[in-house]
């Protein structure tokens, strides 16, 4: 968005450097994600080991980009947008690797849901379909960070309510559940912990998407009930 | 040019020549400025076709055609006459360059050519459909910034590219996706995207298939081997003898037909082509009734019906086994008390054969691989019923042969259709 004003300068570079090392870090978090459902869907746990040391990756890369942004605002001074988008990043980027965490978390709630010798049954479906809205979210939170596009982002936004309210469906099934058959309780703790990772991944794509919007349009539109056009 | 220079000149030395008479016989001044109206004349008609040009050069149109006055004639003609042959070819250039593009556009694969700074330049409709792009918004935008997985970046940034990448879409679709990087125009990279879900598909069934033959053929035998080496040690008594002998009798039945079942699939792959002659489907829908009543036991509701109008032309044998195997199908996995229909009526463009039932139906996510080698939808179930997992792989077979579609329909608990469409060419109409 500032290629007009700073044609070919040494800062757009970095801008646009310190973009891609977000993308990218979004795209390890998007694999990370979906080799957690992966493993979910199935109970393939050779693979929760890969995901926990990739983890350690996505932390990295946190810390990298967080440095590159204070070396940026220190170096150059930033103003207005670019400001913005750098400030913007910084918080895209502890989103990201919170979003990493809960599919760290939701690969662990698989391995001890499959080691225990238990199938998540019946409630399969509804997590996986829960999974994937969630990694919908996510990557078309990114895609709207790639190309600055607001009213994608503002699909992601809407999309999270819909997510909250299929989390709370399947939480109310397994409390049923659980009260028909009290020796499935530790599978459906397991699963509810799963399917909370699953639904706190959509609100950190909500939370990335309304950082775009402040990037492009200058609003914070977090906490409010401000519309998005 | 030198004309123009002489010309010019003459028409000075012209007014200077009615400005000397003037200049000694009427006044001095009055010479004066006759020599300089001849001259502001002169160069009032050069200023006018300045201004021509002038204001042509800002915006310079080929519709109405440039006029110049004298000398100027000729230098607006050739300008005129380059500014037309540059249009033109523009014009034939940008042809060329659609007429490219709309090749590109045309290709089955995905193209997607980057710049030097793995920004994209280009991409076509596959492209951007097999990777999520659309070229309005993304032209300039680094591709990794979209195609966003790790093995994708690290591919591109390795510079390795003797062997294609494999990626698995990560766009909501089961698509498996071969990405090869062929360099052009010095550093600039092309993406070559083939999609090879099929064949990665292809590769599994044929693994599947030899996987699923050894793990058939074992399992009776090793019930085989288990009585023999019981018969073998323990001296039974002769009742038991007797029932260990008609369930190794089973068993070997089983292998049989398994490997009856897969001879036939041969058979039917290497034989020529079936023939034309003319199959009697009234008497064929007759015998399946038949069969499916015997097989069924009077436990269902057989109904047949058969449109007398016409008759398929092709192999008979082949035929009556295609069938029969839907018919015996719709038979074992009908509860008791439920119905199977059996058609063959006429269709606007050829005909149609059809076993309906009110089975236990199939989930929708099961009919696509229904016809391969040994796929089970209940692994437990299909074998208690008889089946060899080998029956509709060689229903389609035949069929394929006869250029008729296996039509699979089916609703989990309501009941499901299997139709077979055979096209105009092989149906005979009865006059």
């Amino acid at each position: 968005m500032n290629e007009s004003q700073h044609l070919s300068s040494q800062f757009d570079e970095d801008l646009s450097r310190l973009r891609t090392h977000v993308l990218q870090m979004g795209g390890l978090v998007e694999t990370q994600v979906s080799a957690a459902i992966e493993a979910y869907a199935t109970g393939e746990i050779a693979s929760v080991k890969t995901i926990v040391e990739t983890d350690r990756k996505v932390n990295e890369l946190e810390k990298a980009i967080d440095d590159d942004c204070a070396h940026i605002i220190a170096k150059r001074q930033p103003t207005a947008s670019d400001l913005r988008l750098v400030l913007g990043i910084s918080k895209i980027v502890t989103d990201l690797e919170r979003a990493g965490d809960e599919a760290k978390k939701i690969a662990k709630g698989v391995r001890r849901i499959y080691e225990g010798g238990h199938l998540p049954g019946q409630y399969g479906v509804g997590v996986r379909h829960l999974a994937e809205a969630a990694l919908a979210m996510i990557r078309q939170a990114l895609d709207a960070f790639a190309r600055l596009d607001t009213p994608q982002a503002a699909n992601v936004i809407r999309a999270d309510t819909d997510v909250d309210v299929e989390f709370k469906s399947i939480i109310r099934q397994l409390i049923t559940h659980m009260m028909e058959d009290p020796r499935t309780i530790t599978t459906s703790i397991d699963i509810i912990s799963i399917a909370r990772a699953i639904e706190r991944i959509g609100d950190h794509a909500k939370n990335v998407s309304e950082q775009v919007v402040y990037i492009v349009e200058g609003r914070d539109i977090r906490h409010t009930k401000e519309k998005v056009q | 040019m030198s004309s123009q220079v002489i010309r010019a000149l003459l028409l000075a030395l012209l007014s200077s020549l009615i400005a000397l008479p003037v200049g000694s016989f009427v006044a001095h001044w009055a010479g004066w400025s006759v020599f300089c109206a001849g001259l502001a004349l002169q160069m009032i008609f050069h200023f006018r076709n300045f201004a021509r040009l002038d204001r042509w050069s800002h915006r310079p149109v080929v519709d109405a055609s440039l006029e110049g006055e004298g000398a100027w004639d000729g230098i607006f003609g050739r300008l005129y006459r380059h500014e037309k042959d540059l249009r033109a070819g523009i014009a034939d250039r940008d042809n060329q360059i659609e007429r490219l593009f709309a090749a590109l556009q045309a290709l089955t694969d995905g193209v997607v050519a980057l710049d030097l700074n793995q920004q994209i330049v280009y991409c076509n409709s596959t492209a951007e459909e097999q990777l999520g792009l659309a070229l309005t918004t993304d032209r300039g935008q680094p591709v990794v910034n979209l195609v966003r997985q790790p093995e994708f970046v690290a591919y591109l940034e390795g510079g390795d590219f003797e062997r294609p990448l494999t990626l698995r879409s990560d766009r909501g679709t089961d698509r498996v996706l071969s990405i090869h990087v062929v360099p052009y125009a010095g550093d600039r990279r092309l993406l070559q995207i083939k999609d090879v879900t099929q064949t990665v598909r292809l590769d599994r069934m044929r693994r599947d298939f030899v996987a699923n033959v050894s793990h058939e053929l074992r399992t009776p035998l090793t019930v085989l081997a288990g009585f023999l080496e019981t018969l073998q040690e323990i001296d039974l008594d002769r009742a038991d003898q007797h029932r260990y002998l008609d369930l190794m009798a089973e068993q070997s039945k089983r292998m049989e037909s398994i490997v009856q079942d897969l001879l036939t699939l041969s058979s039917i792959e290497s034989a020529p082509p079936p023939s034309v002659d003319i199959v009697d489907m009234s008497s064929l829908v007759d015998k399946l009734r038949r069969d499916a009543e015997a097989l069924s036991g009077g436990r269902h509701n057989i109904v047949a019906e058969a449109d007398a109008q016409c008759d398929v032309r092709g192999s008979e044998p082949e035929l009556v086994s295609a069938f029969g195997n839907l018919v015996a199908n719709a038979v074992r996995y009908t509860p008791a008390g439920g119905t199977v229909r059996i058609t063959w009526k006429a269709m606007a463009q050829g005909a149609e054969f059809a076993v309906e039932d009110t089975g236990i139906g199939i989930e929708a996510k099961h009919i696509p691989r229904l016809t391969e080698r040994f796929y089970r939808v209940d692994r437990g179930r299909s074998r208690d019923a008889g089946g060899t997992g080998l029956g509709l792989a060689i229903v389609k077979h035949s069929l394929n042969r006869h250029q008729a579609q296996l039509e699979i329909r089916s609703t989990l608990g309501v009941g499901s259709r299997f139709a077979a469409k055979f096209p105009a060419g092989r149906v005979a109409r009865v006059q």
